[in-house]
């Protein structure tokens, strides 16, 4: 088989191991970063039709998202210009006090996969920081993951703090987590829900006029 | 051993039990109420609490101090839980934090909050750490003194002994190990993830229960398991990984007057329902020889119930012949009105109490939530909650918000001094 059909077969099958090696063994025979990204793209976007029909569970979908984040993070660095990204710009985190990252790592490679930009903060970000990023990056959309019904409740204070610093009407807010409710996210005036990763893909292609 | 405890438990429990085969000895208090509700049907809907966090702000205690000190731990829930006249309460810690910092794992603290497993830095990153880790010693590491100084606390406050808590195997590896390294580790390597499992099973929640009742004597041994839940595992995971090291440690820690149990397990949502039910019943029913101490309870979570339907648990938990506990979603009680959450306690009672074997469980009341809806909360189970539940005549039922003292004026005239 060709290095294009192994890396998507490695990544859908999660094996980050074969993954790094293939886009290692493609970028030395001189592939394009761009077609190594699609190639990975294309494993994760068939691991998410799997389990959108019930063939796959979650947890083959997380380790579709460790294995694509890996090529991503090998070969990213080299596109140049913009590169990927073409279709908008996401920031993401977790907000302060939760240090849950698989499910917004799901996410974040759905979307990267998908042709989004995405800035991720990590972890346990402050409303203050995802403030200061927002004004420094002006993304169109703002991602925030709560995975405990103990952090969901800082939800409300990003929502404030981007309030305050006249940023609200600027950013797109998408909010997630395994606690939160549409119910909640419209209650704490969020633009977006996700209930899963694929689930926030749509919904931002939607608040951003994608196809 | 403090004997005295345990015989208040055997009195409170036959006197439940009879009640709620219909032979009523006089009134029933917090304690009797619950058992009452967990064997047949009690004068009202019973209300057990998490006391938590939502102590520790009441009393403006730092985190550390709260989840680190017997004293002001156990007083404060106390006094939190006389305050909202809940039912019954047990001394909650971060149960899922103490075996594994014991091992050497690092928490991260955080003021408003538990310590949380510092998931970027897994104790066990490689199978390679696996080799250097050593059991912890029972009582000893890490906050395990702080554990066992605390029900003994708990028993001299209340009379009672409490329920014990341990991080079941599964939950344990995952945080142990990280969640992805233990997904691989299940797919690629299971011999090693079940080493690993054993290890924690025999080397350190058995040492820890046996060392834990011998502080508190034959208490109920509740092994939490949060990880061991769909869509994060899949069935036939924790058919392999998490039932079989579960059934293990039952049978090296149970008793004739002792029952032992993993829950805290959700996903009805995102399986096949009764599937996961039948997986939580697996992980109770096998807990006891004595069959009148079995199952506890089918614990069924907010966000499970509002997708599958409150009727569907109940019925499942009719045929079973368990007691069907639902919690109140958190979020509900923070944001109120105390309107909005009567409105919600009825619900669950229309649609959950039937004629007995049922109970609700604040598992969480955010901090800083207003005092006036944690009080919502109980007087609408006085108001709504009383046996026989009649679902029709409910709806017509208007809510009365009684006065609420404030917590601090309550605190000065009778709170245990912290």
């Amino acid at each position: 088989m060709s290095w294009e059909e192994d890396l998507g077969r490695a990544v859908l099958e999660g094996d980050e191991i074969s993954t790094v090696r293939i886009a290692g063994e493609a970028l030395e025979a001189k592939a394009n970063p761009q077609d190594i990204l699609q190639r990975g793209a294309e494993g994760i976007i068939e691991a998410g039709r799997l389990w959108q029909q019930g063939d796959y569970f979650l947890p083959d979908v997380i380790l579709a998202a460790e294995a694509y984040r890996e090529v991503m993070d090998r070969v990213a660095p080299l596109l140049e210009g913009d590169g990927a990204g073409g279709k908008g710009s996401v920031l993401i985190g977790s907000v302060e006090g939760d240090a849950h990252e698989i499910g917004k790592n799901i996410v974040v490679a759905i979307l990267r996969s998908s042709g989004y930009r995405v800035v991720d903060l990590g972890v346990d970000v402050r409303a203050a920081d995802f403030v200061e990023k927002v004004q420094e990056l002006r993304p169109q959309i703002l991602g925030l993951g709560a995975y405990m019904t103990t952090t969901m409740r800082r939800m409300p204070e990003v929502m404030d703090a981007l309030q305050t610093a006249g940023l609200r009407d600027k950013v797109k807010v998408m909010v997630g987590g395994a606690p939160l409710t549409a119910e909640y996210a419209e209650s704490i005036g969020a633009d977006g829900y996700g209930a899963d990763a694929y689930d926030a893909l749509a919904v931002i292609n939607r608040l951003l006029g994608v196809a | 051993m403090n004997l005295k405890p345990m015989l208040n438990v055997m009195k409170k429990l036959q006197k439940g039990v009879l009640y709620s085969k219909g032979l009523r000895l006089g009134r029933l208090d917090g304690y009797e109420r619950l058992i009452a509700g967990i064997y047949g049907q009690p004068d009202r809907v019973p209300l057990i609490c998490q006391p938590y966090t939502y102590a520790m702000g009441l009393h403006s205690l730092p985190s550390r101090k709260f989840f680190s000190e017997s004293l002001p731990f156990v007083h404060a829930s106390a006094n939190m839980a006389r305050y909202l006249d809940i039912d019954s309460w047990n001394p909650i810690f971060d149960f899922y934090n103490i075996e594994l910092e014991a091992l050497g794992q690092p928490l991260i603290w955080r003021e408003g909050s538990e310590p949380d497993v510092d998931s970027q830095h897994p104790l066990i990153a490689s199978e390679a750490d696996f080799g250097r880790l050593k059991p912890p010693a029972p009582g000893r590491d890490g906050r395990m003194p702080f554990v066992l100084e605390s029900y003994k606390r708990y028993m001299d406050v209340t009379g009672l002994q409490p329920m014990v808590y341990a991080c079941a195997p599964f939950t344990m590896a995952v945080l142990i190990r990280g969640y992805v390294n233990f997904l691989r580790d299940m797919r690629r390597n299971p011999a090693f993830a079940h080493k690993l499992l054993d290890f924690l099973s025999m080397e350190v929640v058995v040492p820890w229960i046996a060392k834990m009742v011998q502080v508190t004597g034959p208490s109920i041994v509740v092994m939490s398991d949060a990880w061991a839940s769909p869509p994060n595992a899949t069935l036939e995971m924790v058919a392999e990984f998490c039932i079989p090291y579960v059934h293990k440690i039952i049978k090296a820690t149970n008793s004739p007057i002792r029952t032992v149990f993993d829950t805290g397990v959700w996903g009805e949502r995102a399986a096949d329902p009764r599937a996961v039910l039948d997986m939580k019943m697996d992980m109770m029913v096998p807990g006891n020889d004595f069959k009148a101490l079995r199952p506890f309870f089918l614990l069924v979570w907010s966000e499970d119930y509002d997708a599958v339907g409150i009727p569907l648990v109940r019925d499942y938990a009719d045929e079973k012949k368990v007691c069907l506990l639902l919690n109140i979603y958190p979020p509900a009680l923070e944001e109120g009105p105390p309107e909005k959450i009567a409105e919600l306690i009825k619900r669950l009672i229309r649609e959950g109490a039937g004629r007995g074997r049922f109970g609700l469980l604040a598992n969480l009341i955010p901090i800083g939530t207003p005092v006036e809806h944690a009080h919502a909360v109980i007087a609408a189970i006085k108001q709504f909650g009383s046996y026989p539940v009649d679902p029709e005549k409910l709806d017509g039922m208007a809510f009365r918000m009684p006065a609420v003292e404030p917590f601090d004026d309550w605190y000065r005239r009778e709170g245990l001094r912290i």
